[in-house]
C-alpha cells in the first residue's frame, strides 16, 4: 500500500491521460459486457416472469408448440384421475392503438372455473368487481384490464377500448380490473382478460385452444401426473411443467447469446492489449525507479506485485466505469433486443426495461480486475526481473532482445503450424477449435516481425512524401518495437473481429437475397399481421378461395406455419401447397431429385427438410422423418434437402393437406398471390383491400414490403454485430492515443534538440502524423489480413455448430474500404493533442529531459 | 335381566332404527316432491355488499325424477344476459354434467366438475347448489328436531359418500314434520357453515307442496341470494329431446 501511494500514484498523476485511455480501454470491454448480457436476460426474465405470472398455480400445462389443438383434449385431460383442476388458455398480443402503449397480451379463460389456477385480485375486496359475471360471459365484448394499464391510460371500468380482430377494429367494454400485482404484472402490466369461447370468435381460432393448465390432486407429484397426462394426450402434444416453454424459448435465443458473448469477450480481449501495452510502457519507461527500488532492497515479489496491484486498481476503477456505462445502455439495449425477439421469432414477451442483475454487476467487475491483471501479468514479471544494473542503462529498453525475440518466433511457428495441422488433418470439433485459437493467437505473435518488416518497407514511400519527416516517423517507430507491436496488435485484433463479422453478415446476406429471390416471389402476401412472424391471428381456410374469386388474381398459395420443438431444436413445419408452390418457384437442391421431391411431397409422401436442420440434426436423404403432430403422427421419409432460410434453426416442409390431417387445422397464416399477366401489383392490392378488406382484417404486402421485412430483420440483427464493432474500433484507437503520447514523452529530448537545431513546429507535428498514420496502416494492413483468416474459422462455426446455414466466403470489401479512412482519420485524430503536446512544451526543459 | 343392560341393548337395538328414519325422513320429502315436470318463472335478486341490487329473469324447465332429472334454465331479462341458458343433467349416482350456452356468440361451454364449486354468476349459489341431491348420494343421521319460522322439523345430517364429489363436508337438512317439505339447508365445509338456503312461502301447486321463496346466504361473503318461483307449474308436458346440447343451440 505504501509503494502505492509512494511510487504509483505520482506516475499515474503525471500521466493523467494515458492512465485514462488505460481504464476507458477495460471500461467499454465490461460496458459491452455489462450491456448485452443484460439485455439478453432482460428479455429472457420478462418472458418467463410473464409465463409464471399467467400460469399461477399450475403445475404442468399442456401445448402443442404454436400449433394449439382442438377443444376435445380438455376433457380428455379433465378425465385424468390425477388432475384436479384444467383450464385452457388462449393468448394473442394485438395492437391497443393507443400511442406509447405497445401491445396489449390477451389471455383467454373460461371465467366459469379459471380461478382454481389463477389468483385474480380484483380492483376492489369484493370478488364480485366484475361488474357482473354473467354479463362478461354473455356479452364478447366483455374485457378485464389491469389497473396499471387502465391508470396510465386513464381508462374506467365501463368504458371501451378497441383493438384489432381477425373481423377488424372492434370495441371492447371494461367490465372489471385486476389490482396491480400478482398476473396483473405479466407482460410489463399490458394485460387483459377475455373469455376464451369469446377470445376463438374474436382470433379466429375456430374450436382450438392454446395450451391447457393443469392444477393435480393432492399428493400426486409432477412426474406422475406428467406421465398420467401424456398417456391420455397421447404422443402429439406436449406436457410439461411452465417452466419448459422458457427453455423453449432460451433455445431460440442460444444463437443470439452465443454471439453476444463471444463480442463480449473479444472486447475485453482487445481492452487486454491496451492494459498490456500501457503496462509494458510503464515498466519501460520505469526502469530507473525499478532499479532504485530493487537497490534499496525491494524484492521482485514486491516489484511484481506492485505492478498487479497497479493494474488491479486500474481494473477497479475501469470496471466500476464500465459497469456504470453499460447501465447507461443497457436499458435501450434491452428495448431494441425485445422488439428484435418479437420480429424475428414472433415471440410473445414485453421488456419495458432492463432488469439489472447486482451479481452480474459484481462478476463484471471481478472480471475487469482480472483481465486487467492478466493482462499486466508479463510486464510485471518483466519488471520483477529488473536488473538494478540494467535498469540504470539507458536506450536499451525498447529493443526486443534477442532471446526474447527467438522465443517469441518460435511460439508463433509453433501456433501456425498446430493451426495447419488441425486444419488438414484434425476430423473433430475441439481440435477445430484448437486450430482457431492457434491461428489466431500465431497472428498476434508474428505482429512484432510484420509491424518492422512493414515499417521497413513504408519507410521508402515516408521518405518519398517527406524525407525527414517520414524517416523520423519510421525511425521512431522501429526504435520501439514493443510499444508499436502491442498497439498494432490490438488494431488487428479488432479489424479481425470487424472483418469477422462484416463477413459473416455480407455472406448473410448474399444467402437470404439469393433465398428470397428465388422463395418469396408472390406478387403480393396477404397476412393477419404487417409482422409476418407473428401467428396470434388466422385466416379460416375459405380465405384462399375468397381471395382467388378476386379479379386480377393468377394463383393464391395457402401457408400455415408453426413452430415446434423438434430433438431439441425449435424448429419451423410449413404447410404449403406443395405442387402450386414447386411450380413457381426456383429453390437449390442439395441432395434429392427435384421433380421426384415435388411429386412426393406434393402427394403428401414425402417431407423436404431444409439445409440447415438436416445439417444441425444429421439429417440425410432417406431417412425417417417422424414428427408428433397433434392429431397424429407424420411418418414419412425425407424426399429433399433444399437450402432454405425460413427459420435459423431448421424448416421442415410437408403439403398442407397432410398440415390439415395432423394438425386438425386448416387456418391460414400467409396467402402467396401471384397476380395474372397484365395486372399492376399496386392495383390488385387496392382491389383485394375493397373487396375483402371490409369484413376481415388484412395486411395486403407488396414483394417490395416483404424485401424490406427481411433487410429490417437482418439490420437487426447485425445491429448488434455493428454495435460491437464500434466498441472493438474505439478500443484500437484509444491505443493508437495512449502509444504516441508515450512515444512523444519518451522522445522529448529528441524532439527538442529538432527544435533547437531549426526544425518547425509544423515538421514536428508531421512528424507525429506520420507516425499515427503508419501505425494505422499497418493495423490496417494486418488486421484485414488476420481479418480473412477470423472470418475462415468463423463461417466454420456458424455453418456446422450453430445454425447449419451454409455461408459463402465473401470478404466485407464495403466494411473495408469504410474501416480505410475511419482508422486512418482516427489515427490522425489521436495524434493531435500528442502532436501539439511535442511542439509546445518548453524548449530547455525538453533539452533536460532525461 | 339387569336394568342397564335392558336399556342397552334396546338402544343399540334401536340404532338402525334411528339411522333409517334419517334416510326415509328424506326419501319421503323427495317423494313428496315428485312430479314429471316442472316450469316457473324465476326472479333472482342478488344483494350484495353495500345492498347492492341485481336482479335477473329466468325460465326453468324440469323433467325427470328427483335426482335423475333435466334442468334448463334460459334467462329473459335483462337484456344483456337474455338468451343465455345452463343445462343440468342430473344422475343418481353420480355428478350432474352441465352446459352453458351464450347465444352472442353461439357456442355451448361444460361446466367442468372442478368448477362446480365457483358461485354461479354472481349469486350467492353455486354450481353444485344447482344440481339435484339423490337421496343414496348420501349418509344420513338423525339429529332431533328442531323449529324453523315456528314450524318443527327434523334435523338432520347429510354426509357426501365417497361417490359424491362434493365441496361440502356435510349438510344440516331441517325437514318440516307436518308436509315433508325441507325449509333449511346449512351447509359445512369442514365445521365451518358456509352457506345457508332458507326455503319460505310454502304453497301446494297442484298437491305438492312446494317452497316458492328460496333464499341463499353465503356466510363467509355476508351476501344472499332470493329466488322466487312465479307461475309454477307441475307435469306440464315436455319432450325430452328439448333437454340436449342440440336443444340448447335450437332455441335462440
Amino acid at each position: 500500500m505504501i509503494l502505492l501511494r509512494l511510487i504509483s500514484l505520482p506516475y499515474l498523476r503525471k500521466h493523467r491521460l494515458r492512465s485514462l485511455l488505460t481504464i476507458v480501454g477495460i471500461a467499454l470491454g465490461v460496458a459491452l459486457l455489462v450491456g448485452m448480457y443484460t439485455a439478453n436476460d432482460s428479455v429472457l426474465h420478462s418472458f418467463s416472469d410473464t409465463v409464471d405470472r399467467i400460469a399461477g398455480k399450475s403445475q404442468l400445462q399442456v401445448n402443442a408448440g404454436d400449433a394449439g389443438f382442438p377443444e376435445e383434449v380438455l376433457e380428455r385431460v379433465q378425465s385424468v384421475p390425477e388432475v384436479r383442476a384444467a383450464a385452457p388458455v388462449i393468448e394473442a398480443e394485438v395492437e391497443t392503438g393507443i400511442k406509447g402503449q405497445g401491445k396489449l397480451l390477451i389471455v383467454a379463460v373460461d371465467m366459469t372455473g379459471d380461478q382454481t389456477l389463477r389468483d385474480y385480485d380484483f380492483d376492489n375486496q369484493d370478488a364480485d368487481a366484475i361488474d357482473d359475471p354473467l354479463v362478461f360471459l354473455a356479452q364478447p365484448d366483455s374485457l378485464i384490464l389491469t389497473r396499471d394499464f387502465a391508470d396510465r391510460n386513464h381508462i374506467r371500468s365501463g368504458d371501451k377500448i378497441t383493438f384489432d380482430t381477425v373481423e377488424g377494429p372492434r370495441q371492447f367494454t371494461v367490465r372489471g380490473l385486476l389490482k396491480a400485482g400478482g398476473m396483473a404484472q405479466a407482460f410489463g402490466g399490458n394485460l387483459a382478460i377475455m373469455d376464451i369461447y369469446a377470445a376463438q370468435h374474436v382470433l379466429g381460432r375456430g374450436r382450438r385452444f392454446d395450451r391447457i393448465d393443469i392444477g393435480l390432486r393432492e399428493g400426486v407429484s409432477v412426474e406422475q401426473g406428467e406421465a398420467a397426462i401424456q398417456k391420455a394426450v397421447g404422443p402429439g402434444l406436449t406436457v410439461e411443467p411452465p417452466s419448459g416453454r422458457t427453455k423453449n424459448f432460451e433455445s431460440l435465443l442460444g444463437v443470439y447469446t452465443i454471439a453476444i458473448k463471444v463480442s463480449s469477450v473479444s472486447a475485453l480481449g482487445i481492452g487486454m492489449f491496451i492494459i498490456f501495452n500501457a503496462f509494458s510502457i510503464a515498466v519501460t519507461q520505469r526502469r530507473s525507479e525499478i532499479g532504485i527500488l530493487r537497490a534499496l532492497g525491494a524484492t521482485r515479489r514486491q516489484i511484481r506485485t506492485l505492478f498487479l496491484a497497479e493494474s488491479a486498481v486500474a481494473g477497479l476503477i475501469g470496471s466500476l466505469a464500465g459497469v456504470a456505462l453499460g447501465m447507461a445502455f443497457s436499458h435501450a439495449l434491452t428495448l431494441a433486443t425485445g422488439q428484435m425477439m418479437s420480429q424475428i421469432f414472433g415471440v410473445r414477451q414485453n421488456v419495458q426495461h432492463a432488469d439489472i442483475d447486482p451479481r452480474l454487476l459484481v462478476v463484471s467487475v471481478f472480471v475487469g480486475i482480472l483481465t486487467s491483471m492478466l493482462a499486466a501479468w508479463i510486464p510485471a514479471r518483466n519488471a520483477a526481473r529488473v536488473e538494478p544494473v540494467q535498469a540504470l542503462q539507458k536506450g536499451r529498453y525498447q529493443v526486443l532482445s534477442a532471446g526474447e525475440s527467438r522465443a517469441r518466433l518460435m511460439a508463433a511457428c509453433s501456433s501456425a503450424a498446430i493451426a495447419i495441422a488441425c486444419l488438414l488433418y484434425g476430423h473433430s470439433r475441439p481440435l477445430f477449435y484448437v486450430g482457431f485459437g492457434c491461428a489466431m493467437l500465431g497472428a498476434l505473435l508474428f505482429v512484432p516481425y510484420l509491424s518492422q518488416a512493414l515499417v521497413r518497407l513504408l519507410r521508402f514511400p515516408l521518405r518519398w512524401f517527406r524525407p525527414v519527416e517520414g524517416a523520423l516517423a519510421a525511425d521512431s517507430l522501429l526504435q520501439a518495437p514493443r510499444r508499436t507491436s502491442a498497439t498494432v496488435a490490438a488494431l488487428v485484433l479488432s479489424l479481425a473481429l470487424v472483418v469477422g463479422q462484416g463477413g459473416m453478415a455480407r455472406g448473410s446476406m448474399i444467402s437470404i437475397e439469393e433465398w428470397v429471390n428465388n422463395t418469396l416471389n408472390p406478387d403480393l402476401f396477404v397476412a393477419t399481421s404487417e409482422n409476418l412472424g407473428a401467428r396470434d391471428f388466422h385466416f379460416p381456410a375459405s380465405m384462399e378461395t375468397d381471395l382467388a374469386a378476386v379479379p386480377g388474381v393468377a394463383e393464391v398459395q395457402a401457408v400455415r406455419s408453426v413452430r415446434m420443438q423438434y430433438r431439441g431444436l425449435p424448429m419451423l413445419v410449413v404447410g404449403v401447397e406443395w405442387g402450386k408452390v414447386a411450380r413457381r418457384t426456383k429453390r437449390v437442391v442439395v441432395a434429392g431429385n427435384g421433380p421426384e421431391m415435388d411429386r412426393l411431397t406434393a402427394a403428401g409422401q414425402g417431407v423436404i427438410v431444409a439445409e440447415n436442420l438436416a445439417a444441425l440434426l444429421k439429417l440425410k436423404l432417406g431417412d425417417t422423418f417422424e414428427l408428433n403432430a397433434p392429431a397424429e403422427t407424420i411418418r414419412l421419409p425425407i424426399v429433399g434437402i433444399i437450402r432454405d432460410l425460413s427459420n435459423q434453426l431448421g424448416t421442415v416442409f410437408i403439403d398442407r393437406s397432410l398440415f390439415i390431417r395432423s394438425f386438425a387445422d386448416d387456418s391460414i397464416d400467409v396467402l402467396r398471390v401471384y397476380s395474372a399477366p397484365g395486372v399492376v401489383p399496386e392495383n390488385l392490392r387496392q382491389a383485394i383491400v375493397e373487396r375483402l378488406g371490409k369484413q376481415r382484417h388484412l395486411f395486403v404486402l407488396l414483394n417490395a414490403d416483404i424485401r424490406k421485412f427481411v433487410n429490417d430483420i437482418m439490420d437487426q440483427w447485425f445491429g448488434m454485430t455493428y454495435l460491437q464493432v464500434l466498441v472493438a474500433v474505439s478500443v484500437a484507437v484509444l491505443g493508437i492515443v495512449n502509444t504516441l503520447t508515450v512515444s512523444i514523452t519518451d522522445r522529448r529530448r529528441e524532439l527538442g534538440v529538432l527544435r533547437a537545431v531549426g526544425g518547425l513546429r509544423h515538421q514536428i507535428r508531421n512528424t507525429v502524423w506520420l507516425e499515427a498514420l503508419t501505425i494505422g496502416a499497418i493495423g490496417l494492413i494486418l488486421g484485414l489480413a488476420t481479418g480473412v483468416v477470423n472470418l475462415f474459422y468463423e463461417m466454420q462455426v456458424v455453418t456446422v455448430d450453430l445454425t447449419g446455414i451454409p455461408l459463402g466466403f465473401h470478404f466485407p470489401y464495403s466494411i473495408a474500404l469504410v474501416l480505410l479512412p475511419v482508422i486512418l482519420g482516427a489515427a490522425l485524430g489521436s495524434a493531435i493533442l500528442p502532436a501539439e503536446t511535442a511542439v509546445r512544451g518548453s524548449l530547455v526543459e525538453a533539452l533536460e529531459y532525461e | 335381566m339387569n336394568r342397564s343392560l335392558a336399556i342397552a341393548v334396546s338402544l343399540v337395538a334401536a340404532a338402525p332404527l334411528f339411522a333409517q328414519d334419517a334416510r326415509q325422513i328424506v326419501a319421503e320429502s323427495q317423494k313428496r316432491a315428485r312430479a314429471n315436470s316442472q316450469r316457473y318463472e324465476g326472479v333472482l335478486e342478488v344483494v350484495g355488499a353495500g345492498n347492492k341490487i341485481s336482479k335477473k329473469s329466468w325460465v326453468s324447465d324440469r323433467i325427470g325424477a328427483f335426482g335423475n332429472s333435466k334442468v334448463i334454465i334460459r334467462f329473459t331479462a335483462p337484456a344483456d344476459v337474455k338468451g343465455v341458458a345452463l343445462l343440468v343433467v342430473n344422475h343418481p349416482d353420480r355428478a350432474s354434467d352441465q352446459w352453458m350456452w351464450t347465444p352472442a356468440i353461439n357456442r355451448e361451454r361444460r361446466i367442468a366438475l372442478q368448477d362446480r364449486s365457483t358461485r354461479f354468476f354472481a349469486t350467492d349459489f353455486s354450481f353444485e347448489d344447482l344440481e339435484e341431491r339423490d337421496v343414496d348420494q348420501f349418509d344420513y343421521k338423525l339429529l332431533g328436531e328442531e323449529a324453523v319460522d315456528g314450524a318443527a322439523c327434523w334435523k338432520i345430517e347429510a354426509r357426501p359418500r365417497e361417490s359424491k364429489s362434493s365441496q361440502y363436508t356435510l349438510t344440516r337438512i331441517f325437514i318440516r314434520k307436518d308436509n315433508y317439505v325441507p325449509v333449511q339447508y346449512e351447509s359445512y365445509i369442514k365445521d365451518q357453515v358456509v352457506r345457508r338456503l332458507h326455503e319460505t312461502d310454502i304453497a301446494n301447486v297442484q298437491g305438492i307442496w312446494t317452497a316458492r321463496t328460496l333464499e341463499m346466504t353465503d356466510l363467509r361473503r355476508n351476501s344472499r341470494t332470493i329466488l322466487r318461483f312465479e307461475k309454477l307449474q307441475y307435469n306440464v308436458p315436455m319432450k325430452e329431446d328439448d333437454f340436449t346440447v342440440q336443444a340448447l343451440r335450437r332455441e335462440q
